[in-house]
């Protein structure tokens, strides 16, 4: 599916005189190897942080949602927070795997397993909270239009939250089809190069008997370009459906036509980011900086930086139309003066910071190809879309419509834990993956090596002097 | 066929001589089973008829039983009628009419009792009964855990036979000796009591009955019966007023007993095109301020003066006074009243005799027709001479015997400690209680006295309208009446209830039936004005000139819409009920301007979870100093002015949660509530638990609408383009309301009920009483002070309260006065902040059963939907609780249960004690953790009366519906009407169709179910 040819003023996607068994060992060392000190360091804390979240989660489900900071006039605030922004997060594998590959772009092939894995385990996060913030967990399962003896009970396909679970449900089945499928060959590799009989086994089925014949690639070929169809259509429709959460709605901020574009355009801007923050890390802890290299951090800064713009388009248009309307009910909108000047104009300001201007410093070239660089400001954009979010729920919220229902909102500990507790279960499933899964599409990668390796390169464009 | 086959068991079987299979032949086993061993000699054995079958149903038999216990349900204890009672059928609620006296609130109520419960207590309409929140809330106040419920001796029990025994035989000995008794009782206002306690004094010789009111109006007592010779209070018809003028007269409060609003209201209709103009001259911002068409703020000592001037205003004459700074309105205000003639009234609350005198005065020179001289009232008899003469009278020694009854001297009293003195010099002291409250705890005997619905009695409330108390349970514990007490003591063997029978037949009825006088609540007779003696008014207000000092800061102590007296202070929903100004529950606090705050340094900063904190001062009355008030700025107050409620800091029988705020009683030195004090700022933050932060209307005129009468009865003007204004959009691009452009596809629903609740911004004076009546109708949990702070409060009907600068404008002119779409930060600030004198409107919001619900459509399981009557109706048992409906309620009506309310030991309130379920109307689910509720539109009432119409074969009766829902037949003054739009009879249809009818948030075209009238207010000056 590669071209075999590539301008030579192109930089080299893979770095490094490196060969076809160089790659695989490369790849297999983390997994084939013991795991160093940091790993058990980075895996006690985020196993501690996932403990206490469950703790926290027990405690809440024990007790009630009021160990929340919750109010009567806010009945959401960190929960569908966190929500929408692991969803968000979430964003940037399909987009990465399906959308880049259908234009295909090559660049992808050395970052498109950890955004997958990323917004696989987003997305199990995400999923989470619609379940915990019922006031009745244990009855989580109504919302599912399963044929039931409760009478003529039915699910309410009118609301945005119904959508939800089936946005979130397909994007979640299809996001790991799409993954596993391309995992089967490098699985093959590790069950290839395994000596130990029970990894062998292990990866042996994980790799459904993949066998390398030139039908398997053939048919892998195939499904991969139907799967990266189907998953398309659905980068746009999950962030568009957790928007009408909001849109549909009939609160001042909410109500807003412009957000399924925009959340769609912030959720891949969030994803970015976070693939951004966890492959720097990761390139660096287990040595692939020849695979993820600085062509790679400029190409997601380049994409952080459009969708960033739309975001800031976005929020420059709320602005105005809150004003614009002339509606003492738009006064006190997320995007609003009276957000900027009220009481959580802090959030309103940290928004603005994060989100907006930080960014901007990727149009210096400079700093959009610096790993350091980057690695920063895509954590301040991780900050800035969770206070996006937040704002959006809670501000909307504290000032609705009877100026009587005015109040605020403070997260209790447990609203706080919980949230840890998800970046706990997040980096507990990152790091098992990091040991046990082949982080890069490494046969992928192989297929590109000749095309857009720097010794390959090098070769061929020393014949050109 | 049959086979031949051989089966082996064994390959033993193949040795023909093998004794194995010789014995197996003969025998099942080889070798003889060791039965003996487990089964004991064979005697016993073959003595036992049980056989091994019977073994074996024995091991089935307790292996199921025990299995079977193991999945036990929860114990209910249910006993059955064993002979049914007559009147009580179990599901079938029964009314009694009834009277509630407790020395602070009088009211005619009807009782609904179910299986011989009463679980609500309504206004009784037959007898044109009305209800405030403390009467609502009264029943709960039945079904207290801590009642005293035996009586006492020194603190130990002791049995009533003996007690009485005891005091019997002390009270001969006083008699003896010639020593005084002194019955001390708040104000009780029975005839047959009264009559008890003069029989009582005849048989025990020296005896005094001593009245005392903690809070007193034994100023106007006085002066009325100076001028009137009668000990009693003045009534008022404020229906008949065109102009009234309060002085300090929180009429719609508790001032004189209150039951004022009622007729306040009914001269106010502005349907007839007239409402009387209320001018309210006060410190403290009350009830009565608040609803009044112009309040002009002046601290008490000026009102003293303000009165003198209005009076040489009114009349030209030219007492002695001294300056006030609103003369120019009070000159104002009496051009008004002069205007008006005889359909004007002066009122006052200034607690002096002189302040009273000039009053009766003012009305007689206006020839008052408001005012009434013949249905007197009785409400308030204290007598603070008596009480101060008692209390010295007993450090000296003088006093043999005290039995108090329906008084808390000890609470109440700012000299307690003296009156405690006293108390242990008598040889005889008795109280009288319902709980072991701070009297009964130090008297001798502590007697416990039958709450009123498990009680006899009767009541004249005012001059020939005599009302009986009756019995409608029978008493919780082992209690006997006062009365029963007072009848031995003197030595008669008559039971009170035949005493109050007789009596009643003798003095009352006058022949005619006492059933039916039972039946009804109420018996009414004639009575004859009574004549005015001359009045020396300048002597009057020479003295008060003289009197009156003043100081940089003057306290005034008030008694609060919730908790009163403070004696129903261990009451859940008193103590959850937020003052209706404040809206601040579970507290009370020093009121104060924001100017004196600023000045001396007191905040209220909002907190990130959405609570007030405060500052804590120390008050200081005449050497008295009342340690850690939390201060709460008023607007409205005037400066150099302070509020602060009595009614707290109650200990005694009070559940720890209900242990809050300060005793102010302390600080009210000789029975005067207007003090002057001095504040000091101490350290330490309290935290308040109010339910509104936000005091403006933040420039959205259309949810609140006022216009002047003036608008309203110049019909030039086209209510929906002047004060009744349409939010108008763009269809097709012409512009038209709202209300005709609709996304919806709409029911046909003309066809059977259809409830409408119409809600009178006019009427609506904001006393709570709905909002106790839904506690009390829906089971609505308590929270407690904690969660109401930080804003999880459960009421499904709660009374907003708006401050609005005060313009004499329309709110038309007014929405143009503010530019809300300006950009600039400090118009956004401006519309936040309150005015120092502003005006007050409140807005009762409960769910709007829109028509096009936004609730309904976001919920994932279709737990809220529609029903055909038009109500939105919540299936709390389909709810999982993702609270979106809430969020997307644009009224913010719906409450979600953050925690378990009942059973939980972390909200000890009363649905955590077994007497205070008893309190729950079993028609109502109690809700479960986890599950969103809110207003149902009382279902199960309008339920109740379609079936029992159809039982009957009938339709509906207009008004029918209006008396069934708790909070419309709670609603004193007829604000809130509910009824069937589809009876072209009931009232409701009129109110949909009137001129004044919006729609709250309109423009959101919910199509609401409930409606609300345009608040219209008198500004006409003179």
């Amino acid at each position: 599916m590669s071209s075999h040819y590539e301008a030579p003023i192109r930089e080299p996607l893979v770095l490094g005189d490196k060969s076809y068994h160089d790659i695989t060992v490369d790849i297999a060392k983390p997994i084939e190897g013991k795991a160093n000190k940091n790993w058990y360091i980075a895996f006690t804390i985020s196993l501690i942080a996932f403990l206490w979240g469950i703790g926290c989660i027990s405690y809440t489900i024990g007790t009630g949602i009021g160990v929340w900071g919750l109010n009567k006039n806010i009945g959401w605030a960190w929960d569908i927070t966190n929500f929408v922004w692991w969803v968000g997060i979430g964003h940037a594998g399909t987009l990465i795997s399906a959308v880049l590959l259908l234009f295909r772009q090559r660049w992808r092939m050395a970052i498109n397993r950890s955004a997958e894995a990323m917004t696989i385990f987003a997305v199990f996060q995400a999923g989470l909270f619609p379940l915990i913030h019922m006031g009745r967990p244990w009855n989580g399962y109504w919302v599912l239009p399963i044929p039931n003896q409760f009478g003529s009970l039915w699910v309410n396909f009118n609301s945005p939250l119904l959508w939800d679970v089936f946005a979130i449900s397909t994007y979640l089945s299809v996001s790991l089809v799409f993954w596993w499928t391309g995992l089967l060959p490098d699985f093959a590799m590790l069950r290839d190069r395994a000596v130990k009989p029970f990894q062998k086994k292990i990866y042996a089925l994980l790799s459904f008997g993949w066998s390398g014949r030139a039908k398997d690639w053939q048919r892998f070929e195939e499904v991969s370009l139907v799967l990266a169809g189907l998953a398309t259509p659905l980068v746009l429709s999950v962030h568009t459906i957790v928007s009408m959460d909001f849109a549909t709605s009939i609160n001042p901020g909410w109500h807003s036509t412009i957000f399924p574009p925009y959340f769609v355009a912030g959720a891949i801007f969030s994803g970015f980011a976070m693939v951004q923050t966890l492959l720097g890390i990761m390139r660096k802890v287990t040595n692939l900086e020849n695979y993820i290299t600085r062509l790679h951090v400029e190409y997601m800064n380049m994409v952080i930086m459009l969708t960033g713009g739309i975001v800031a388009v976005a929020y420059a248009s709320e602005f105005f139309i809150a004003w614009y309307t002339g509606s003492p009910y738009e006064n006190f909108t997320y995007m609003s003066v009276g957000a900027a000047t009220g009481a959580y104009g802090w959030a309103f300001w940290s928004l603005i910071l994060f989100n907006i201007l930080i960014p901007q410093f990727l149009w210096i070239r400079s700093v959009r190809r610096s790993f350091i660089g980057s690695f920063l400001i895509s954590i301040a954009i991780n900050i800035g879309m969770w206070f996006e979010r937040f704002d959006i729920i809670a501000i909307v919220l504290s000032k609705g419509h009877l100026p009587s229902t005015w109040t605020r909102f403070e997260p209790t500990f447990v609203d706080v834990g919980i949230f840890i507790g998800t970046i706990g279960f997040f980096g507990v499933l990152f790091l098992l993956y990091a040991r046990t899964f082949p982080v890069i599409a490494q046969a992928e990668v192989k297929s590109i090596m000749k095309v857009s390796g720097e010794n390959y390169k090098k070769l061929r464009d020393g014949n050109h002097e | 066929m049959a086979s031949n086959r051989k089966y082996w068991k064994s390959v033993e079987e193949l040795n023909e001589n093998s004794s194995i299979v010789a014995k197996l032949e003969e025998n099942e086993f080889v070798s003889d089973i060791a039965t003996d061993e487990f089964l004991g000699d064979k005697e016993t054995l073959e003595e036992s008829s049980t056989s091994r079958r019977d073994f074996l149903k024995y091991v089935g038999f307790s292996t199921a039983a025990a299995s079977l216990a193991a999945c036990e349900g929860p114990v209910r204890k249910s006993i059955p009628y064993v002979i049914k009672p007559e009147e009580i059928t179990p599901g079938i609620a029964n009314y009694y009419a009834s009277t509630i006296a407790d020395g602070y609130d009088f009211a005619n109520v009807l009782v609904k009792t179910r299986e011989g419960r009463p679980i609500l207590i309504k206004p009784n309409k037959l007898a044109n009964g009305s209800t405030n929140a403390r009467v609502q809330a009264s029943v709960l106040s039945l079904y207290d855990s801590l009642r005293l419920t035996g009586p006492k001796v020194n603190g130990n029990a002791i049995s009533w036979s003996d007690a009485n025994g005891q005091i019997k035989a002390t009270l001969a000995e006083l008699k003896n000796k010639g020593e005084k008794v002194v019955v001390l009782t708040g104000t009780l206002a029975s005839p047959s009591t009264e009559k008890l306690i003069a029989n009582f004094a005849a048989a025990n010789g020296n005896v005094q009955h001593v009245q005392y009111d903690a809070l007193s109006e034994s100023a106007t007592l006085d002066a009325f019966q100076e001028v009137y010779g009668t000990r009693a209070l003045p009534n008022y018809d404020f229906s008949d007023a065109s102009v009234i003028v309060s002085i300090g007269a929180d009429f719609l409060g508790d001032w004189q007993g209150g039951g004022f609003e009622k007729s306040y209201t009914a001269g106010r209709q502005v349907a007839t095109g007239k409402m009387s103009r209320h001018i309210q001259i006060e410190s403290n911002m009350s009830l009565t301020g608040s609803n009044a068409d112009k309040r002009i703020v002046l601290k008490p000592s000026e009102q003293i003066f303000a009165l003198i001037n209005l009076y040489n205003a009114v009349t030209g004459e030219n007492l002695p006074s001294k300056a006030t700074p609103k003369d120019a309105d009070i000159k104002n205000a009496a051009k008004q009243l002069k205007k008006a003639g005889s359909k004007a009234v002066v009122v006052t609350g200034i607690q002096d005799k002189n302040a009273q005198l000039i009053a009766l005065a003012l009305n007689n020179a206006l020839a008052s027709s408001v005012m009434d001289t013949a249905a007197v009232k009785y409400t308030r008899q204290g007598n603070d001479a008596d009480v101060q003469q008692l209390i010295a009278d007993m450090k000296a020694g003088k006093v043999g015997a005290v039995i108090s009854y329906g008084a808390n001297p000890v609470y109440t009293l700012a000299n307690s400690a003296d009156f405690v003195a006293g108390l242990k010099k008598v040889k005889l002291s008795v109280a009288f209680a319902s709980s072991e409250d701070e009297t009964a705890s130090v008297a001798q005997y502590a007697l416990p006295t039958p709450h009123y619905l498990e009680a006899w009695g009767d009541v004249q409330i005012s001059a020939g309208s005599y009302s009986l108390t009756q019995p409608t349970i029978n008493p919780l514990f082992d209690t006997k009446q006062f009365q029963d007490c007072l009848l031995d003591w003197s030595g008669s063997s008559e039971a009170y209830y035949d005493f109050l029978k007789n009596s009643w037949a003798s003095d009352v009825l006058n022949g005619t039936s006492w059933n039916q006088a039972l039946h009804d609540g109420l018996f009414t007779t004639k009575v004859e004005e009574l004549a005015a003696k001359s009045i020396d008014v300048a002597a009057a207000a020479s003295a008060l000139k003289a009197e009156t000092k003043g100081g940089a800061f003057e306290l005034t102590l008030f008694a609060s819409t919730a908790i009163g007296d403070g004696q129903q202070a261990n009451n859940p929903w008193l103590q959850e009920l937020p003052d209706p100004l404040t809206r601040a529950a579970w507290d009370n606090y020093l009121t104060i301007s924001q100017a004196d705050a600023t000045a001396l340094g007191f905040s209220n900063p909002i907190q990130d979870n959405g609570a007030i904190n405060g500052d804590y001062a120390n008050v200081t009355v005449g050497g008295t100093i009342l340690e850690n008030v939390p201060v709460l700025i008023q607007p409205g107050q005037a400066k150099g002015s302070f509020g602060l409620a009595v009614g707290y800091g109650k200990t005694k029988a009070m559940k720890s949660e209900m242990q809050v705020g300060v005793n102010a009683y302390t600080l009210a030195k000789g029975l005067k509530l207007v003090q002057v004090a001095s504040v000091e700022k101490v350290g330490g933050t309290h935290k308040f638990a109010c339910e509104q932060l936000q005091h403006t209307i933040a420039g959205r005129y259309e949810i609140l609408k006022e216009t002047s009468l003036t608008s309203y009865n110049d019909s030039s003007l086209d209510p929906k383009e002047s004060w009744n204004q349409v939010t108008k959009v763009s269809l097709k691009h012409e512009e038209v309301s709202v209300n005709d452009v609709d996304l919806w596809d709409d029911q046909d629903r003309s066809i059977g009920h259809h409830f409408n609740l119409s809600i009178d911004l006019s009427d609506c004076t904001g006393c709570g009483a709905c909002v106790v009546a839904c506690h009390a109708e829906n089971n609505v949990p308590v929270v407690g002070k904690h969660e109401v702070r930080v804003g999880r409060d459960m009421h499904w009907l709660r009374i907003d309260r708006y401050y609005s600068s005060e313009l004499d404008a329309t709110s038309e002119e007014r929405t143009e006065n503010v530019n809300t779409t300006s950009d600039s930060v400090s118009d956004y600030y401006n519309l936040e902040v309150p005015a120092e004198n502003p005006q007050v409107a409140f807005q009762p919001v409960m769910c709007q059963h829109c028509n096009h619900a936004p609730c309904e459509t976001v919920c994932p399981v279709a737990a809220t939907s529609h029903g055909r009557q038009g109500q939105n109706q919540m299936a709390y048992n389909r709810c999982v609780g993702t609270r979106y409906c809430a969020n997307n309620c644009p009224y913010r009506v719906r409450r979600f249960n953050w925690f378990k309310y009942n059973e939980n030991s972390e909200f000890d309130f009363n649905m955590n004690d077994d007497y205070g379920k008893m309190v729950l109307n079993p028609d109502v689910v109690v809700r479960s953790r986890g599950v969103m509720e809110k207003c149902s539109f009382c279902i199960q009432a309008t339920q109740q009366v379609i079936l029992n119409a159809k039982k009957d074969g009938r339709k509906v009766a207009p008004g029918e519906f209006n008396d069934a829902v708790a909070c419309s037949s709670a609603c004193t003054t007829g604000a809130l009407v509910f009824g069937d739009v589809n009876e072209e009879k009931d009232e409701i249809v009129e109110k949909k169709a009137d001129k004044r009818m919006y729609r709250l948030l309109e423009a959101i075209g919910t199509d609401n179910n409930v409606l609300y009238q345009v608040k219209v207010r008198n500004t006409e000056e003179a």
